[in-house]
């Protein structure tokens, strides 16, 4: 499993939220696959010189977004895909985000094909990765 | 065990100071005792120079006219300035190198932190200079040029003078303690240790002369124990 | 066990005239990291020693494990770490004297094996005397000496001040392990507020002796925001809103540092004056207490608690 997450105290964003998003991503880019277990809260505390309750709040957080699933006893795993699911209200929240994207991106003068093309080189970034998944545990 | 910890911690720091005035005491103490007893008459009859009992003592002058006698200011000097180093090594410097917050944060009492310092300066002081003290009188029983030897009230008179000497360590420390400033109430320690040696060294009667002493070392043991229960470090 | 492990009422310091701690109430509880942050001069260390015993307030109290700071007893000490400022030791000893000398202190709690290793991991020569080391190791050496008795709370004031960051580093890993066992509560003053974000559960704002805030740090990091309103005519000269710490004028746009505003105030207040737009930006930690403790924002006696 790799799980490299880099924590800078000095940025605008909260370090709960730093963690969040770094996990988020590694699992959206399949670094993580579904059950995969992440590390102990202690554990990730102690390497990241945080406070585990940061650590705790990021765990927390990634569970309500349905990323992760906890089991009492076991540990925190990489939720499955397949049950996950989004609703009309993160469907919104998502296109909001977009609509930022695209209002800055149209401010710039960028084409309409040139972010397009963008985009999906972006998104293949993640994606492209999903043919080494299978094997990787 | 923790009061022994404090106890040793002070007085490994007392111990350089201690060895010292020892060794200057008892270089200086020795050679004078001997060109004393070389340079006189060796047939000379001690007996009739040593003061009857009911005279003045006149402590610092160590029993005029003895073969002593040339120790008396020297063991004087040493035990007051040993008594004054101690003094400030154990109650000045802190101040300095900042180091009681470390000290005081201890799971041991006040007074017993005070009880150990003060137990460790005056065990230095008195090993340091009594010690040395007795090496010299016993020399000076040794010695052949003596027909009569120094009888044992010199060599009371000579712990007197060591005693003094704890009285400038605990008038010291009280200095050290104060948080009043200079050319204040901060010197009153000192002053007043040295008004009691004054008085003392006077003094004529060896009961009056150990009376005094007493009665100074436990007025400034008393202000030495309430100024550091409430004093801010 | 007690909530509550270290509690201060109207604690007060004057010296001469000025208070150097003035009427500060806090309460801390049990288990967290409690980061304590002021300007230079401010009072942290003031308050720390009124807290530790080492001086005497002028008015009001404080106290520690449930047992007040002017009288606190061996056994209560025996229980509390505390790393002064400066990391003054005996110059004369040894690391090895003075882990015999600390230790004798501890007799059932001393953690052998932890300190040893500590000292093995910073590379410290045993024999090596206090004076002939440099500021880092002697932090080190006092880092290893206060937490190998493993303590119930402890209290560091300003313990990486001008040290290198892998020294800070270190500090925060001790800080971290010892948070992890059960029961402990850590106070500690610092100017890194890069380091306080990392560990901290709380944070304690202190300003010219007065309490500032006390919260946790979630709360204060998400109170205090910034405000970008940008408006197509001219900007507006007086801006009136309840938390206002820091009103910056461009030319079509106006900054605004905001305390305690929740969206809907910001929308009111963009509203009200009328801005095109607005865009509400975080802060790091260091600029929202940079922004929180402006001098004009003292003379507003600016004061947010929360629990």
């Amino acid at each position: 499993m790799a799980l490299w997450i880099q924590i800078l105290p000095g940025s605008d964003e909260p370090i709960y939220l730093q963690v969040v998003e770094q996990i988020s991503k590694a699992i959206a880019k399949s670094e993580l696959a579904s059950g995969d277990k992440l590390p102990a809260v202690r554990k990730l505390a102690s390497e990241l010189v945080i406070n585990p309750n940061t650590v705790a709040r990021a765990y927390t957080q990634l569970e309500q977004a349905g990323l992760v699933v906890t089991k009492t006893g076991s540990g925190t795993f990489v939720s499955d895909p397949k049950l996950r699911r989004s609703d009309a209200a993160d469907i919104n929240a998502l296109a909001e985000r977009m609509d930022t994207l695209i209002t800055r991106a149209l401010n710039l003068g960028i084409e309409t094909q040139d972010l397009t093309k963008l985009f999906d080189s972006r998104l293949a970034k993640f994606t492209g990765k999903s043919d080494k998944r299978t094997g990787e545990k | 065990m923790k009061f022994a910890a404090l106890f040793g911690k002070e007085f490994r720091e007392c111990l350089p100071w201690m060895l010292l005035a020892a060794i200057v005491l008892l270089a200086f103490g020795s050679f004078f005792l001997r060109a004393q007893a070389y340079d006189m008459n060796p047939n000379r009859d001690w007996s009739r120079g040593y003061n009857p009992p009911g005279t003045a003592v006149e402590a610092y002058r160590l029993t005029f006219n003895s073969p002593l006698a040339m120790l008396g200011p020297w063991l004087f000097c040493c035990s007051i300035g040993l008594g004054l180093i101690l003094g400030a090594r154990q109650f000045w410097i802190p101040n300095f190198t900042r180091t009681w917050p470390f000290l005081l944060h201890r799971s041991a009492r006040r007074t017993t932190i005070l009880t150990a310092k003060l137990t460790a300066g005056s065990t230095a002081l008195v090993l340091a200079i009594g010690g040395v003290w007795v090496s010299l009188y016993w020399y000076a029983c040794q010695l052949e040029v003596f027909t009569v030897p120094p009888p044992a009230r010199v060599f009371i008179h000579g712990w007197i003078l060591v005693i003094m000497g704890l009285l400038t360590y605990l008038g010291t420390a009280l200095s050290g303690l104060s948080e009043a400033r200079w050319y204040t109430t901060k010197i009153f320690g000192i002053a007043f240790a040295v008004i009691i040696v004054g008085v003392t060294t006077g003094e004529w009667s060896l009961a009056r002369a150990l009376a005094v002493i007493a009665f100074g070392a436990a007025l400034l043991l008393s202000q030495l124990f309430d100024t550091f229960a409430t004093r801010e470090f | 066990m007690n909530d509550t492990v270290l509690q201060t009422r109207g604690l007060t310091k004057y010296y001469d005239s000025t208070p150097a701690v003035d009427h500060l109430d806090l309460e801390i509880p049990r288990g967290c990291i409690c980061g304590f942050v002021g300007r230079n001069g401010a009072g942290k260390t003031t308050a720390i020693k009124l807290m530790l015993g080492l001086l005497e307030p002028t008015a009001g109290s404080a106290s520690l494990l449930g047992c007040d700071s002017s009288a606190l007893t061996p056994a209560i000490r025996q229980r509390i770490g505390y790393v002064a400022e400066g990391h003054r030791l005996f110059r004369w000893m040894t690391i090895g004297a003075l882990e015999k000398f600390q230790r004798a202190f501890f007799p059932k709690q001393w953690d052998d094996k932890l300190f040893r290793e500590m000292i093995e991991y910073f590379d410290l020569p045993k024999k090596k005397k206090i004076k002939h080391l440099s500021n880092g190791q002697r932090a080190q050496v006092s880092l290893a000496l206060a937490l190998a008795p493993n303590p119930e709370l402890l209290i560091m004031d300003d313990p990486t001040l001008g040290l290198d960051a892998a020294i800070r580093r270190q500090f925060l890993e001790g800080m971290i392990e010892l948070i992890m066992r059960q029961g402990r509560t850590i106070l500690f003053s610092s100017h890194i507020l890069g380091d306080v974000e990392r560990v901290s559960d709380r944070i304690i704002v202190i300003d010219k002796g007065v309490l500032r805030a006390n919260c946790s740090l979630e709360q204060f990091q998400r109170a205090i925001r910034k405000v970008v309103l940008s408006f197509s005519g001219d900007v507006p000269g007086q801006v009136d809103i309840e938390g206002l710490l820091h009103c910056k004028r461009g030319d079509k746009q106006l900054e605004l540092t905001l305390v305690g505003a929740d969206d809907e105030k910001v929308a009111a207040l963009a509203k009200s004056i009328r801005a095109e737009t607005y865009n509400v930006v975080t802060m790091n930690l260091e600029d929202q207490f940079i922004e929180f403790t402006a001098p004009a924002n003292h003379k507003r006696l600016f004061q947010w608690e929360e629990r």
